[in-house]
């Protein structure tokens, strides 16, 4: 009896021994600072070992509630995601689509869309703020060539900061969903093109009715990922605006950062990604719950 | 038997282990002159290789100390400050003196207790605080001093002679009113494309357009309301629109440097820290700046009714880390940094260091470099300088709300009195005064 037990307990170790190498990372440098946020964010902390932390209950969550930085903030991320993750999802679909088929040259032009992806984040957006640069961006200078009176300033109009981070999103972006979309495109059953041809669809129709049906764990998947991506977005906004001009392109992550290491208020930064948090979480449980009604 | 060896043995090194530690507590109690042991003292800096008076410095302190090491780490000029604070929040004794660049910063610091209180060693050694001309009253919190300034540099207008030459205008004098500052500046304007000469130039700073408003004495930055700024705003508003000046966006989204600016002969004037003393004339030896070549200071544009020679004055200091296991010979190296002796060092590299004397004038007017013309060495005297940001308990806070309104009034995203009414109305909620 005994040594079953034993066996049973040796049978155990193993296998956390397997696990473990992943895990004591993961649990070190995510896990622990996730719980220790969590808590953050009911106390009140400068982010000195020398001071005290302060319980204050929920004070953060309703000086939140008052803080126009955060209003601006939530505001914009829920812009930016919602204007970039259709654009990213559909681009990224149409080049797949496109690169699907046979043609000269597809190798080259699937690199070629995959690069921004690859590409160095600090040399592209220096790149993108030379282009988009409001006064001598070549951009710019060929809107005035072809007569267009008063061209955008991009990153420093607050009306088109916003389109101007997106825009690259998209861009840096679409190539990286482009292939997870190709990579479905080849799971997709031949017999049922040639089914629908039989029954005599025509390209759209076998578009509608065969690909896109086919490709929607693709879909949903490409989704769940973007939207937690762009709710999480930060660099690309530090690089292009700063979060300008004035809060025009504020996201919460950027809200955050500035909360705790500018400001050195890290309940309160605390409490805002606990918001962030459930703002994820509530949404990805919506995108499951529709995933599933529509497999039912 | 073999347990009772083995409990000797433990027992032994625990006392070997504490003698260790008290020999080097008295050790580090006496004075860092004290020959045999070598100490190293780590320094957070930013910018070691474009700084010139680093390496004077230490060179100097090392010869009086040879036991001494000065071992500097540099956090970049970017984000220095948030990044000592994230360096010292890990309670690491890394570094044992830290460079204090800004107030916000200096205010955090003081306030997460990260930085050790100098009165008793200011007391201790007899260092007379009256030297900094009212610096170290600006960073006293309660009557505590947390750090001793070194540098103390104060604004000018950088202008260029050869541009005023060709255009036959007068240079700027030091006694200027923005009236005719501002003129000065649409008058020095001209060409178009690579000939295009600018006025002014003002860089994306806040400092450079929101504080000519505090120079009257009468405001202060951290206190709404904010409409006294408005003139200002409205005047350099003014010059963009007219061409005068560089856009702020296109500077802005092309993070263009000050520096280059003028160096390349573009622009006539520029309010710029006396920072760039030293930067301008070392690129001018590089020949990297030969459009400049001719170039003068003259005071700050000032108010009616204000002393020609008020200006905005920014104070770099030096504080000892908490978390230093060797206070006393940070403090000696900060001492030295701070003192008269070490002021001439800094002078000497066209630095402007926290104490002020004639005799640093004339050394930093008489280097190499720099413009022979008595204007130039006249602007060097500070009738009263405000600090950029003065010390506040909120300064950090209030810091990210003034520069956000500033980046949305300058780029036209909202119209100045908008802007100002809702700088107003934040700075306010910072407060706590709603």
């Amino acid at each position: 009896m005994q040594a079953k037990q034993k066996a049973e307990l040796r049978r155990h170790l193993v296998a956390y021994s397997f696990i473990a190498p992943n895990f004591i990372g993961f649990a070190l440098f995510t896990l622990a600072p996730m719980v220790f946020a969590f808590i953050l964010a009911f106390l009140d902390w400068d982010g000195s070992p020398y001071n005290p932390m302060k319980f204050v209950g929920l004070e953060n969550f309703i000086r939140l509630s008052d803080d126009s930085q955060f209003a601006a903030a939530f505001k914009n991320t829920i812009i930016y995601t919602i204007a970039t993750v259709p654009l990213t999802l559909v681009m990224a679909l149409v080049i797949a689509l496109l690169l699907n088929r046979k043609m000269r040259g597809r190798d080259f032009f699937r690199t070629v869309s995959f690069f921004p992806y690859v590409a160095s984040m600090v040399a592209v957006t220096a790149v993108w703020n030379m282009l988009f640069n409001p006064g001598m961006g070549p951009i710019n200078q060929f809107l005035a060539s072809i007569g267009v009176q008063n061209p955008p300033g991009w990153s420093t109009d607050k009306d088109w900061a916003m389109a101007t981070v997106v825009l690259f999103s998209v861009w840096k972006y679409m190539g990286y969903y482009m292939i997870i979309y190709l990579a479905g495109l080849q799971g997709v059953n031949t017999e049922l093109y040639e089914a629908a041809n039989l029954d005599g669809c025509n390209g759209w129709q076998r578009f509608w009715n065969v690909t896109l049906p086919q490709l929607s764990p693709t879909t949903f998947f490409i989704l769940i990922m973007l939207v937690v991506q762009c709710f999480k977005v930060y660099d690309i906004v530090y690089m292009i605006t700063q979060g300008g001009p004035g809060t025009a392109t504020l996201v919460m992550v950027y809200d955050i950062y500035n909360k705790a290491f500018v400001n050195s208020t890290f309940g309160l930064a605390s409490a805002e990604a606990m918001v962030l948090f459930l703002l994820v979480l509530a949404v990805t449980l919506i995108q499951f719950g529709v995933q599933k009604k529509q497999e039912v | 038997m073999r347990c009772m060896k083995h409990f000797v043995v433990a027992a032994l090194i625990a006392t070997a282990t504490m003698g260790g530690l008290l020999a080097n507590g008295t050790k580090e109690g006496a004075s860092s002159a004290s020959a045999g042991k070598q100490t190293t003292l780590n320094w957070a800096v930013w910018d070691i290789n474009s700084t010139a008076y680093y390496k004077p410095i230490i060179d100097a302190y090392e010869v009086k100390n040879p036991n001494v090491k000065i071992n500097m780490v540099d956090l970049g000029s970017a984000d220095f400050m948030t990044a000592l604070q994230t360096q010292l929040a890990s309670g690491s004794s890394e570094f044992d003196v830290v460079t204090i660049k800004d107030i916000p910063g200096y205010n955090n610091l003081v306030k997460k207790n990260m930085v050790v209180n100098l009165n008793d060693y200011i007391k201790k050694d007899g260092v007379d605080t009256n030297l900094y001309g009212g610096t170290a009253e600006q960073i006293s919190v309660d009557g505590k001093l947390y750090a001793l300034p070194f540098r103390s540099d104060f604004w000018v207008i950088f202008y260029n002679k050869a541009l005023f030459d060709k255009a036959g205008v007068p240079y700027p004098t030091n006694d200027m009113t923005f009236e005719q500052y501002d003129a000065l500046a649409r008058k020095m304007t001209s060409g178009n494309g690579a000939n295009k000469v600018y006025g002014a130039h003002y860089h994306t700073w806040r400092s450079t357009v929101q504080l000519f408003g505090i120079l009257d004495g009468k405001h202060v930055i951290t206190q709404p309301p904010y409409d006294y700024l408005k003139p200002y705003y409205e005047m350099v508003l003014s010059e963009q629109k007219d061409g005068i000046c560089q856009n702020y966006a296109t500077l802005k989204a092309s993070s263009l440097h000050y520096s280059g600016q003028f160096q390349n002969g573009t622009v006539a004037m520029m309010n710029m820290g006396s920072w760039y003393i030293a930067t301008l004339i070392q690129k001018i030896k590089n020949g990297e700046a030969d459009a400049a070549k001719e170039w003068g200071i003259v005071k700050y544009p000032h108010a009616q009714g204000v002393a020609p020679g008020t200006t905005l004055g920014t104070i770099t200091s030096l504080s000892i880390s908490q978390g230093s296991k060797q206070k006393d010979a940070a403090w000696d190296f900060v001492k030295f940094v701070t003192s008269p002796e070490c002021a001439a060092v800094i002078a000497k590299t066209g630095t402007i260091p926290a104490i002020m004397s004639d005799k640093v004038v004339d050394e930093i007017s008489s280097m190499d470099g720099f413009p022979a013309d008595a204007n130039s060495k006249e602007a060097l005297h500070v009738a009263k300088a405000y600090l950029e940001m003065p010390l506040h308990d909120k300064a950090g806070q209030i810091e990210t709300v003034l520069n956000q309104y500033h980046d949305a009034i300058i780029t036209g995203n909202i119209s100045v009195d908008d802007g100002l009414k809702k700088m107003a109305e934040d700075v306010r909620k910072v407060l706590g005064q709603n």
